[in-house]
């Protein structure tokens, strides 16, 4: 059955590229506000779904794109895996294609591996209806050029993702979160600290001083972390790291009722909290910046700050306008853009597939 | 090696007057840095693997990217191959000049460029050889893991996507290296990726080009992650009564999530040539793990005291320990030395490695199949296996003077190829394609191959780069 939708997609696709029509490639829509807004007939990926094969002690689930991140989860979680990158589901209805489609990772995602690490291999519908299959079940594999990490945050523009195949990894024996109550830029100075020695941190969120951090592993190896580390507990620690992951945490819930758009800085990790234009929610032991900015704003300016950091900055969320007008990644030099071109020609010359959504034209 | 596509199809020597006009150039560009010797093209003609070689007409020493950047530009117009050149210790003919032209030898571009010690990165030039970068690296507290055994360039290692023994703890080239600069086919010098964790906007560009064998351009910079020197370090050795119990041990032990740095199989016909090379006291010619753990002295006690647990469990011996750093480099060099161990049990041979990756649970069945396979060949070819990741080598040894040997070797190797790609698997953990593996290449990936021979030809449409090597550009 599965097979008979994707090779209807592979017709549709085909006869889209003759007529030249373009297609929104959409799964649960959860995640539609990330990227430039893209129209076309809809292609529901959700007709693609179920999980394929998982062999617990191979620590490898493979599934159909449109399977639910939820019901993926709640198997891992029976076997006592997870998704090392920890996801963020933005809805009830996110699936995996979207997740991989997307490229978003979570608060773990430092120190447990992004999306791009942990897939192993998938198959996708190019914009020429071809069905093709790249890496495959096994983390070490260099067999040609490495197309799977290609299709990790394009955005559906270079081919429509039918099956992934993805690490797990077994859920951290023991858990626990500390606080401390300390400036932005000293909860950046400690974090890299720690993380440089070896401790087991998991996660790390700072906001209006106080530094939340999660430490995982083996209970001997958490407790003395957390001697080393001294701060105090802090309660109800996996709603919270749970709230910064779904971007329900007061931080951002706060700034969605103001009509600003938000801002992500990907920047060097030990970048100082002045200079990036606000007040910041800080994760990934400094590395990612959350930012709230007026839909006035000039983006140029916000781009050039988190250039300085040794990063680059993506309008989150914000309003259709906004994201048209600015567009929602940073503008590419010249010959990366013509890299990007030739590579989108590769695969779907046509441009039929997600018109827009990762940069105008491509 | 037959292959089933014929690469001069696509890819001619260019004419002796073209060559020539290009030396002339370059000697006037670079002077003494454009070397046209015999010994020294003859030096970059091949690496460390079975390769036949073939040399390129002429040597070039670039020291920036500039350089690069230039003499690709001119290979350009000239229509002339350019082969990217480290050490040359990749083991697939990834370096061998098959069509003549220039070789871009990097090892002048060889300086730590940046150490970002709060941020864990440092951003060196393509030349700095992996020794080098952790020597200059002393006294920051901070090490860059990755670990294939030969002293590889930054730069070859991010070309061929290389591992090693502790890849199973901090990943392979793939996720260390952060962003790299590139000179395309035109000659443009692009950056990609950079300091921040999360790639840059747009497409995973960094991601193409770690592991392009030099065939989608020529890197010369590289950004890679690096990491606290553990606290604590803890080696020890594990014999097994069988091949299975041994790979029944690693699984349960990565089920369990055990952070292991390194978990190393050598069989018993390897432990027995490591022994004797190597002057190992006091273990038997029997199946054996070497495990590494590091992390804080609590961290690593609890690690290995669980794995002596498993190993236990499946029959495993007591651990022999190895903490002092210099038992622990004799053990360590004993296993990057097992290639010579190898070559040293039948006097004469030569020998050539499999670099087969298979899931894990298929892991002692493809070990097991293999083995019965070298038996009935009457063959000697031990095993040694970063098992951790499923990924094992058999090296196959063969007489250098009987075709007919040769020819058992290569097809016992073909036959690992297909067996692991039949269970799930790769024909290449580690290796690379080069030369030597494109028919397997086209077994594994199919259609997919397209795709990628469409990609080689958008990013050079004229094939200068590396021509000939990671994706057959034509079919037969």
């Amino acid at each position: 059955m599965t097979a008979d939708v994707v090779a209807e997609w592979q017709d549709r696709i085909r006869a889209a590229a003759a007529a030249r029509t373009p297609l929104a490639i959409v799964g649960g829509g959860t995640k539609a506000f990330y990227g430039n807004p893209t129209a076309g007939e809809l292609l529901d990926t959700r007709a693609c779904a179920g999980i394929v094969d998982y062999e617990p002690t191979e620590l490898v689930l493979v599934a159909r794109a449109g399977t639910p991140l939820a019901e993926i989860e709640q198997r891992l979680a029976d076997a006592g895996q997870m998704l090392a990158f920890e996801p963020p589901h933005f809805g009830p209805g996110a699936t995996l294609g979207g997740v991989v489609a997307a490229g978003l990772s979570g608060p773990r995602r430092p120190w447990g591996g992004a999306v791009r690490d942990l897939v192993l291999g998938l198959s996708v519908v190019d914009g020429h209806g071809t069905l093709l299959r790249f890496g495959g079940r096994v983390m070490k594999n260099v067999a040609g050029f490495d197309a799977t990490r290609l299709m990790v945050g394009a955005l559906g523009t270079l081919g429509v993702i039918t099956e992934v195949a993805l690490k797990c990894l077994p859920v951290p024996r023991c858990d626990a979160t500390r606080a401390f109550e300390c400036g932005a830029d000293a909860a950046i100075q400690m974090t890299n600290d720690w993380s440089a020695r070896g401790l087991p941190l998991s996660a790390t969120c700072y906001w209006r001083g106080t530094l939340a951090v999660r430490l995982s592993g083996a209970e001997p190896a958490v407790v003395q972390a957390m001697r080393t580390l001294g701060g105090t507990s802090v309660d109800n620690a996996t709603s919270f790291w749970a709230s910064v992951r779904e971007q329900t945490h007061d931080f951002f819930a706060d700034g969605a009722r103001t009509g600003d758009a938000l801002w992500r800085l990907s920047v060097g990790a030990t970048s100082p909290h002045a200079g990036l234009g606000g007040e910041q929610l800080i994760e990934w032991g400094g590395a990612l910046r959350w930012l709230w900015q007026p839909s006035s704003i000039d983006a140029a300016t916000v781009r050039q700050r988190a250039a300085q950091a040794h990063g680059h900055a993506t309008l989150f969320r914000g309003s259709d306008a906004v994201r048209v007008a600015h567009g929602t990644f940073a503008p590419l030099p010249a010959p990366l853009h013509a890299i990007h071109e030739r590579l989108k020609a590769t695969f779907d010359p046509a441009r039929i597939l997600n018109r827009d959504r990762l940069y105008a034209g491509l | 090696m037959s292959l089933s596509f014929d690469p001069a199809a696509v890819r001619a020597r260019p004419s002796t007057e073209t060559v020539a006009a290009l030396v002339g150039t370059l000697a006037r560009d670079y002077g003494e840095r454009a070397v046209t010797s015999h010994a020294i093209r003859e030096q970059h003609s091949h690496g460390e693997g079975l390769a036949d070689p073939a040399l390129p007409d002429v040597v070039v020493y670039p020291q920036s990217n500039e350089e690069v950047a230039a003499v690709v530009r001119l290979c350009n117009a000239a229509r002339v191959p350019v082969v990217a050149f480290g050490v040359g210790t990749s083991l697939e003919g990834h370096v061998a000049a098959l069509y003549g032209g220039v070789c871009v030898d990097l090892s002048q571009m060889n300086r730590v460029l940046e150490v970002n010690a709060d941020d864990l990165d440092c951003r060196v030039q393509a030349g700095v050889t992996r020794e080098q970068l952790n020597a200059e690296l002393k006294g920051t507290g901070l090490f860059f893991p990755i670990d294939p055994g030969a002293n590889a360039t930054l730069g070859g290692m991010t070309a061929t996507r290389a591992s090693g023994t502790n890849a199973v703890r901090y990943g392979t080239m793939r996720e260390n290296v952060l962003g790299l600069t590139v000179v395309t086919a035109e000659g443009n010098i692009v950056r990609t990726g950079g300091r921040a964790r999360k790639s840059s906007a747009g497409y995973d560009l960094t991601r193409l080009y770690v592991g392009n064998e030099g065939t989608l351009g020529i890197i010369t910079e590289v950004q890679v992650r690096l990491y606290g020197i553990p606290e604590s370090i803890v080696a020890a050795v594990c014999q097994f009564p069988d091949l299975g119990s041994a790979t029944r041990t690693v699984i349960t032990a990565m089920q369990l999530g055990i952070p292991v740095a390194r978990i190393e199989l050598l069989d018993d016909v390897q432990m027995d040539a490591c022994i004797r090379y190597s002057k190992l006291e006091g273990y038997a010619a029997r199946p054996t793990l070497f495990f590494e753990f590091h992390g804080t002295e609590s961290a690593t006690r609890e690690q290995a005291d669980l794995m002596q647990q498993i190993a236990s469990e499946h029959g495993g011996s007591a651990f022999q320990w190895a903490s002092a750093a210099e038992e622990r480099s004799k053990l360590w060099k004993a296993r990057h030395n097992a290639y010579y161990a190898a070559l040293a049990l039948k006097p004469g041979v030569q020998a050539f490695a499999t670099d087969a990756c298979v899931p894990i649970s298929r892991l002692a069945d493809c070990l097991l199949e293999t083995r019965a396979d070298v038996e009935r060949e009457g063959m000697t070819a031990p095993i040694v296996g970063h098992v951790g990741d499923g990924n094992f080598h058999l090296v196959l040894l063969f007489d250098p003077h009987d075709p007919a040997d040769r020819a058992r070797a290569e097809a016992i190797a073909q036959r690992v190829s297909e067996r692991a790609i039949r269970m799930g698997g790769t024909c290449t953990g580690e290796h690379g394609i080069g030369v030597h593996k494109l028919d397997a290449l086209v077994r594994e990936h199919g259609d997919a191959v397209d795709l990628m021979r469409r990609i080689k030809r958008a990013l050079d449409p004229h094939n200068i780069l590396n021509p000939g090597k990671t994706v057959p550009l034509t079919r037969g």
